[in-house]
């Protein structure tokens, strides 16, 4: 039994794609090789033409840090750091400079509508406003695309339809790739593109509007 | 960053963290409170040799300290006595003449060393007159009087008053036997040395031996405990021909102690640690158990294992830290307490500590001179404790910890 089987995708710069398929079809077995969370037993993955099939696990990690971003379906959010922090975790992992760095971050919080919550603890924050911060947080180093693993799952109508427009804003402006994996509807009806699997196999890819090549 | 996200985490749980940084405390003020009782153990044990036994120097004739034969004195006339009296670094200064000889009364005999002595002088350098517990001193109008120790006194069933006969050998190897009544019994920390001690008068003695106005030994107080070892040295290049030696060589076994017991007490702290580091491993571990999808999205984000090891690392330290000085001010506290008001060990048996030439009275000395190494030793023990759980964290797949 395979979580995926021959599959052959092919994804553009500044898609904004979303995976549905019934659970168990292998979305977010799907989305964590993309992510180079997980390994193939067969088959290459290429991003920009750099084969991560074939990276050891440290090398992973780094052109995770560098190239990818992930929102989770349960936000996962750092507890102890204030929101900002959390935002800021993966440019200081990158060591980006400090004055750069705030001025990402005061322009993320602009867009996601936080800036009166930067200083806030997740603990404080509502989940819309937690999965905001964790889009602020994919996009704060500016990634070649983010894999968004049912991010309106744990949300209310009125909060994912807010998220979705934030993520599509960020998609439009700074070209950013979106991966979703989702049984929602409301992210279906916003994707340009959807790919549906059924069983490990892409039953059918449909896309919207046409983009550029990645 | 990852400094503050390790200081915020142990307070996730403060309970359980205060428990540890507690049990380091109690475990680091056990530790000192051991080493601070064994300096005042040790350092009241170098006052007795120094200020109740040996003095911090000794002069002897080469020969003489191999089998205390009485032919061996010190040949040194009065003007060298006097220079030597004079010195500088010299404080009080006691002329003694020795001889093993044999105790004998009705009731039994035993060896011991037949020590001549200057009242006077003998009482600055050896206190010898404060330990006397029953009789009095020399009565300047007797004669063949003696000081014996309590130990042997009780053994011997004698008291002030009491005769007994001392057998010893002359300068010409004759033997010679002399009856003497107790004047005095006296008793000190050392109860081995009350045994083999007893004390007469010099000029008596010299007459017995036949020695005129030698002595066999001369004991030196200095100024300064710490003008021991330079003021051998420079009396033994003035005196070339004597044997100049401080306290340490002739009470080796107090030197040998102090080293073992220095040993003894970083021994203490590494065990007393020990035991805290399975404490401290298995907070840190339950901790990353809590943590996994956390440490699992960390990693996802790109936080490398070499980070990760730090978290842990830093993490554990801190714990381990927090404690540390709350330890060692309970410590300094306790023992500058006991210090100054004394830690009376009479209950713990006098007699035990008496037969190792220890006071029950201790003063606990907190061991300024060892924090380095207690620091060192605690850090030691932070880092051993973070092995295990950063071992079980970075053997952590991304993909695995965010399903937990």
């Amino acid at each position: 039994m395979y979580a995926i089987n021959n599959v052959h995708l092919h994804i553009n710069q500044g898609e904004f794609t979303a995976l549905v398929g019934p659970s168990g079809s292998g979305k977010t077995t799907l989305l964590n090789l993309i992510g180079g969370l997980d390994r193939p037993d067969e088959g290459r993955i290429e991003i920009n033409g750099i084969d991560i099939t074939a990276m050891s696990a440290n090398q992973l990690i780094d052109f995770r840090l560098q190239n990818i971003g992930f929102v989770f379906q349960s936000f996962n959010l750092i507890p102890v750091l204030t929101a900002k922090e959390n935002v800021a975790f993966i440019m200081q992992l990158q060591g980006m400079d400090k004055k750069v760095r705030e001025e990402r971050i005061n322009t993320l919080f602009k867009q996601i509508g936080l800036e009166d919550k930067m200083d806030s603890r997740p603990s404080q924050l509502s989940g819309g406003q937690q999965q905001r911060v964790a889009v602020a947080r994919a996009l704060a180093s500016k990634p070649q695309f983010v894999l968004a693993d049912e991010p309106t799952a744990n949300l209310d109508t009125a909060s994912a339809s807010n998220l979705l427009d934030i993520m599509a804003l960020l998609n439009r402006e700074e070209n950013i790739t979106f991966l979703f994996s989702t049984h929602d509807a409301r992210v279906i009806e916003r994707a340009r593109r959807v790919i549906t699997l059924v069983d490990g196999r892409i039953t059918s890819d449909t896309a919207k509007v046409d983009t550029h090549e990645h | 960053m990852i400094f503050r996200i390790a200081w915020r985490n142990i307070w996730r749980n403060k309970i359980r963290s205060l428990v540890i940084m507690l049990s380091v405390a109690i475990g680091l003020f056990a530790g000192i409170a051991v080493l601070a009782l064994y300096k005042g153990m040790m350092n009241s044990r170098v006052r007795t040799v120094i200020y109740a036994e040996s003095g911090h120097i000794q002069i002897h004739h080469r020969e003489f300290r191999k089998d205390y034969e009485a032919q061996y004195t010190l040949g040194l006339p009065a003007k060298s006595l006097n220079d030597l009296r004079k010195d500088p670094a010299v404080r009080f200064m006691a002329i003694r003449t020795i001889t093993q000889g044999m105790l004998a009364t009705t009731t039994g005999s035993a060896g011991v060393q037949i020590n001549g002595i200057d009242r006077a002088m003998e009482n600055k350098v050896s206190g010898l007159a404060q330990k006397i517990r029953e009789g009095k001193e020399f009565d300047p109008h007797k004669k063949n009087q003696v000081l014996i120790g309590k130990k042997l006194a009780d053994k011997m069933k004698l008291k002030p008053g009491g005769k007994l006969i001392l057998t010893f050998t002359d300068a010409d190897d004759n033997l010679i036997s002399a009856a003497f009544r107790v004047a005095a019994i006296y008793q000190s920390e050392n109860t081995p040395m009350d045994e083999r001690n007893v004390y007469v008068q010099q000029t008596e003695l010299n007459q017995l031996l036949n020695l005129g106005t030698e002595a066999h030994e001369i004991a030196l107080i200095l100024q300064q405990d710490a003008m021991t070892l330079a003021t051998a040295r420079r009396l033994q290049q003035q005196y070339p021909a004597l044997l100049v030696e401080p306290w340490q060589n002739l009470s080796p076994e107090t030197e040998l102690m102090i080293d073992t017991v220095d040993i003894t007490s970083y021994i203490i702290i590494g065990i007393i640690l020990f035991a805290l580091a399975f404490g401290i491993v298995n907070t840190m571990l339950m901790a990353i158990l809590e943590r996994t999808q956390e440490i699992g999205v960390m990693m996802a984000l790109g936080m490398n294992r070499l980070r990760l090891f730090l978290l842990v690392f830093l993490e554990t330290v801190l714990l381990t830290l927090i404690g540390t000085p709350l330890g060692l001010g309970i410590a300094w506290i306790v023992t500058t307490y006991y210090n100054r008001h004394g830690l009376n060990l009479e209950n713990m048996g006098k007699e035990m500590m008496g037969s190792f030439g220890f006071s029950t009275l201790i003063y606990p000395e907190f061991p300024a001179e060892k924090l380095v190494a207690i620091m060192g030793i605690v850090l030691f023990t932070a880092l051993a404790s973070c092995i295990y759980p950063a071992i079980k964290a970075l053997q952590l797949q991304p993909i695995e910890a965010l399903r937990k």
